[in-house]
């Protein structure tokens, strides 16, 4: 693809998660963090991830978000408002934040092969989805299991937390 | 840059969004007032033009003209925003229907991606944020309630949408949609596979999965399309017309071009998946009886014609589908709210999953 | 390649079975809460045999599950801590959603065991992940406490947010050396330079186990978490997470980062993992004791002491080497046991009391002197007296650390061990003299509940794990020899 839809779609995602971090209406965070995943699946399909790019619209733009949505809805939860903003604890904060950004930037940027150009990515001769499913179900058949484990956990979890208690 | 692809493509979106789209809309509209009326035993709208053939133009112009009335308390951005969510997605799944075969050697679909099934999920799961943020940002009580309905249904749904779809592609072995057409040419439609090796009996038995897989995912399509007996989002009499009732003018338009889009779409995807898509055996007895396949891909104006029909076969089965959704709205009563929970998620969803099964038993026990 | 699979994974297998059978009958009946106990501990009981009976060494999926008689130790502790913790549950729960949470500890014990069984990134994350998330709930599981709710909701944030550095160091070191496993991860550092950037991913990476392991200064979730979580949640955050942790965070540093150890000598520092597990060390041990000084709640007090501890831990692993490691090993296997015998007497006196407090505890030893019996060893295991278990711990770590270096170059990092040590000394006798010394308050005379069956249940085990305490003091070589048999 080129580079510059990478920028816009980076672009994109970083802009509108910003977005979800400083807008004070949560319906607008929400759909903020939507673009956001959209101009991620955009740059996974720029990788010819297809599969990948399609499965985050659909799992997290089309399904998780609809019902964060649902749900700040039915709480009725109002823009958040404005409070006093400690500026001690804020400038810690992004001093700590800035500060570890340029670390890594800088350690990426003496780096030796972030000099060079990128060597094109050889083109898969398998089908993503093939490529996908066979790996699945094959080399990574154990933490795919365990993955089906982990959300029996986020189901116990959920219901016991908002399960509410007849006395 | 491939100048050729971009200006086949651009042609082809035109094509299908205002030659074929818009117009099936609007014509949609005008047959579900026509057949309603027919099943009440009423005339329906028949007083602009010969029969009443002009009153899409009519209604459009109406809309267009209505003083735009937005209320107070409104939301104002997400006020706009929300019938043009209700209405892209819609339009965009088409990008990856195969609507007709060839037609100058160009493949009739926008775009034949290798994900084509899961872009039509994908897409269209986006649907619903235009009904919810439209019945959000009204700020009123029942479009609100229209919009948890929308969204809380049309994510039950999904579910059985996703599922249903499953043992086709377990029989396929592709998620593009040309090669489920492919298939289907080679072998008959799906829920009828009378073609290609149709004297194999555990053929016959794999249509059996896929009627089902037909009847959930045509019910889901219901659903998804809150079409009756679905149509809670929007109940008349239970929320003055649900999320769309502080919309007026050509938003009201846009919503109501939405959601019959949407039909059409799932129209599409059923024969699609189904009905073996453009594809129309015609009976030969050139050589002995064989069923003869007519795609564009012949000479000179054999071939243009051959599109050309495949296009219109394509469309002339949706339009059968149509009529379905229209016969089912005016015929059947509406579900309750928790009865249509309980469909979903106590029924539809365990027989998609069961079904899935299914499949992939026979699958395994009569490799291909 | 899945019948392999299957069979090799059994007793993970057996814990799965058993925890979803739990849940059905926690669904099926509120009185059915006894049975889910029984259950559960079968099930729990039922592992240790099926790990007793894997083969001694198989690897699967390159490294995802590893076989060798160390995970199968460590899977054995992991599977008798949590039989520990279900014991614990049955005293102290009520028997509302009891299905819910036994099935949630199991759940959390598979994570334990896929942590321990596993030299894969991927999928240490992803046991990371389950045990994290268990543990989640089970911090908030108490929904009449508002203090649980703050316990679960803190551990939550923290873990988050460190799993995802761990989840960015991961992807940095995926990124450049092209493998997830870490036997793989190893052979290409020794053939290539360490980059830089390598360094990067390896600290993000460890910080989401600094924080599993609640070293400073990643600890700040572990005092209201100890405090505020029901205790055998407290008990097996503090004691399972914790054991299972040092196992994989040991072999990732040693057998994945191995040459980029760098070194944490006093005169010759070296770049490499070695000096940040130092500096950790250093400020767990250097902030546990201090703060741990200053608290009058018995569970705070233990939740500082653990980061003092996790503190010591690390100082094996910062010597490197099959001793660094089997020490490590043994203190925190050593300290688990004991710190889950402790919160079974923190969870007998609340339920005695109705608080934990220091105040709770004053005049423990002319009401039950079996419990201020227990909680002396306990006591003074963790401050480190001999003949107890916690003293020959200490002293394998230390000298351990001592000998890796020449020149004594560690002798700093020991200094502050010792020094801290010093310092636990005072709270951890403070304990003791508020049980055997201060007269009964009269403001807690009212026992709340009771004493049942299932306090007498928990009263055995407590005395099993004071005698395992004891003993391993006494005779520390049938553990050690074990676990440097097994640490190739």
């Amino acid at each position: 693809m080129s580079p510059f839809l990478f920028w816009i779609f980076a672009g994109l995602m970083l802009v509108f998660g910003a977005g979800v971090v400083l807008n004070r209406n949560p319906v607008a965070s929400a759909l903020s963090l939507v673009v956001s995943f959209l101009g991620l699946a955009a740059l996974f399909m720029s990788l010819d991830a297809y599969f990948i790019g399609i499965i985050q619209v659909l799992v997290y733009a089309g399904a998780v978000m609809v019902l964060f949505l649902f749900i700040i809805m039915l709480l009725d939860l109002r823009a958040e408002k404005l409070r006093k903003i400690n500026w001690l604890a804020s400038a810690g904060g992004i001093a700590v934040a800035v500060a570890l950004s340029v670390q890594i930037l800088y350690v990426i940027g003496n780096f030796r092969f972030s000099q060079q150009p990128f060597p094109p990515l050889a083109r898969s001769t398998v089908d993503d989805v093939h490529h996908v499913g066979s790996l699945l179900f094959e080399n990574y058949n154990l933490p795919f299991q365990i993955i089906g484990v982990l959300v029996l956990v986020a189901t116990i979890g959920v219901v016991v937390l908002s399960k509410r208690e007849l006395r | 840059m491939d100048y050729f692809l971009i200006t086949t493509s651009l042609l082809k979106i035109l094509g299908i969004l205002f030659v074929i789209i818009l117009p099936m809309v609007s014509y949609t509209i005008y047959a579900e007032r026509r057949v309603s009326a027919f099943i009440q035993d009423r005339v329906g709208p028949n007083r602009v033009g010969p029969a009443g053939l002009f009153q899409p133009v009519a209604d459009i112009a109406k809309l267009l003209f209505k003083e735009d009335f937005s209320p107070r308390n409104a939301n104002t951005f997400y006020y706009w925003l929300a019938p043009c969510l209700a209405l892209i997605p819609a339009i965009v799944t088409f990008a990856v229907v195969p609507f007709g075969s060839t037609l100058f050697g160009v493949p009739m679909v926008i775009a034949d991606i290798n994900v084509g099934i899961l872009f039509v999920f994908a897409i269209a799961s986006l649907g619903v944020y235009g009904i919810v943020l439209g019945g959000w940002a009204s700020n009123s009580k029942y479009p609100f309630l229209g919009g948890v309905r929308s969204s809380s249904q049309m994510i039950s749904y999904e579910l059985s949408l996703g599922l249903a779809v499953i043992p086709i592609f377990l029989v396929v072995g592709q998620l593009r949609l040309t090669d489920v057409v492919r298939y289907q040419i080679d072998h008959g439609w799906m829920i009828a596979p009378f073609l290609g090796d149709w004297t194999n009996p555990a053929k016959w038995l794999l249509a059996i999965p896929m009627l089902v897989s037909f009847v959930v995912f045509s019910v889901a399509i219901f659903a998804e399309t809150n079409r009756l007996p679905f149509d809670l989002p929007e109940a008349e009499q239970e929320l003055a017309g649900g999320y769309n009732t502080e919309y007026s003018s050509m938003k009201f338009g846009l919503f109501f071009l939405g959601e019959y889009a949407a039909m059409i779409t799932g129209s599409a995807i059923v024969v699609t998946l189904f009905f073996g898509a453009w594809h129309l055996p015609i009976p030969s007895w050139h050589g002995g009886f064989h069923w003869a396949l007519i795609d564009g891909s012949g000479d000179g104006w054999r071939g243009i014609l051959g599109g050309l029909f495949n296009i219109a076969t394509f469309f002339a089965k949706v339009a059968v589908l149509l009529f379905v959704f229209i016969w089912v709205r005016w015929t059947l009563p509406r579900f309750r709210y928790d009865q249509l929970m309980r469909l979903g998620w106590v029924f539809f969803f365990e027989i998609a999953l069961v079904n899935i099964f299914i499949t992939a038993i026979i699958l395994a026990y009569y490799p291909a | 390649m899945y019948i392999e699979l299957l069979k090799l994974a059994s007793p993970e297998t057996v814990v799965v079975v058993t925890a979803l059978v739990v849940l059905a009958l926690g669904l099926a009946n509120e009185r059915t809460a006894g049975l889910c106990s029984g259950v559960a501990a079968a099930g729990l009981l039922f592992a240790v045999a099926a790990v007793l009976m894997l083969p001694q060494q198989a690897t699967l999926f390159h490294g995802m599950l590893v076989i060798t008689p160390l995970t199968s130790l460590f899977k054995i502790i992991c599977l008798v801590l949590a039989f520990f913790t279900v014991i614990l549950a049955r005293a102290d729960l009520s028997s509302r959603n009891r299905g819910e949470y036994l099935a949630l500890v199991l759940l959390a014990t598979i994570g334990l065991m896929l942590l321990v069984g596993s030299e894969e990134l991927l999928m240490i994350f992803i046991g990371l992940e389950l045990t994290g998330l268990s543990l989640y709930v089970m911090a908030g599981f108490d929904k009449t406490d508002v203090r649980s709710a703050e316990a679960g909701l803190k551990y939550f944030l923290f873990g988050s947010t460190a799993s995802a550095f761990t989840l960015f160091g991961i992807s940095f070191i995926y990124g450049m050396t092209g493998t997830t496993a870490l036997a793989a991860i190893g052979q290409k550092l020794t053939t290539a330079p360490v980059q830089p950037l390598l360094f990067v991913g390896i600290v993000m990476t460890l910080i989401g186990f600094a924080f599993k392991i609640a070293a400073a200064p990643f600890h700040l979730w572990a005092p209201d978490t100890y405090q505020g979580a029901p205790v055998p949640s407290a008990a097996f955050i503090a004691s399972g997470s914790k054991v299972a942790s040092f196992v994989v965070l040991g072999k990732i540093v040693l057998v994945g980062f191995g040459p980029a150890q760098g070194s944490a000598a006093w005169h010759a520092m070296v770049a490499g993992w070695a000096p940040v597990l130092a500096a950790l060390a250093a400020l767990s041990i250097l902030i546990g004791n201090l703060v741990a000084l200053a608290q009058t709640n018995v569970r705070r007090l233990l939740a500082y002491s653990a980061v003092a501890h996790a503190g010591y831990t690390l100082l094996g692993l910062v010597a490197g080497g099959r001793e660094g490691f089997s020490a490590t090993l043994f203190y925190t296997t050593v300290y688990a046991f004991t710190l889950v015998g402790a919160f079974g007497v923190v969870a007998l006196v609340r339920r005695e009391t109705g608080g934990d407090d220091l105040k709770n505890f004053s005049g423990l030893s002319s009401r039950s002197p079996l419990l201020a019996g227990c909680m002396s060893i306990f006591m003074l295991s963790l401050a480190g007296l001999p003949p107890l278990a916690g003293f020959f711990g200490k002293f394998y770590l230390f000298s351990a650390a001592l000998r890796a270096v020449d020149n004594n170059g560690l002798l700093w990092l020991v200094a502050i061990a010792l020094f801290g040590s010093l310092i636990s000394l005072y709270y951890y006798l403070m304990v003791l003299k508020v049980i055997f010394v201060d007269e009964k308050s009269s403001s807690t005379t009212q026992p709340l509940n009771p004493s049942t069956s299932a306090d007498f249940l928990q009263e055995i085990s407590l005395t099993v794990l004071a005698a395992v305490v004891l003993f391993l003091g006494v005779m520390p070589g049938t553990l050690v020899a074990r676990i440097i048999a097994a640490v190739q």
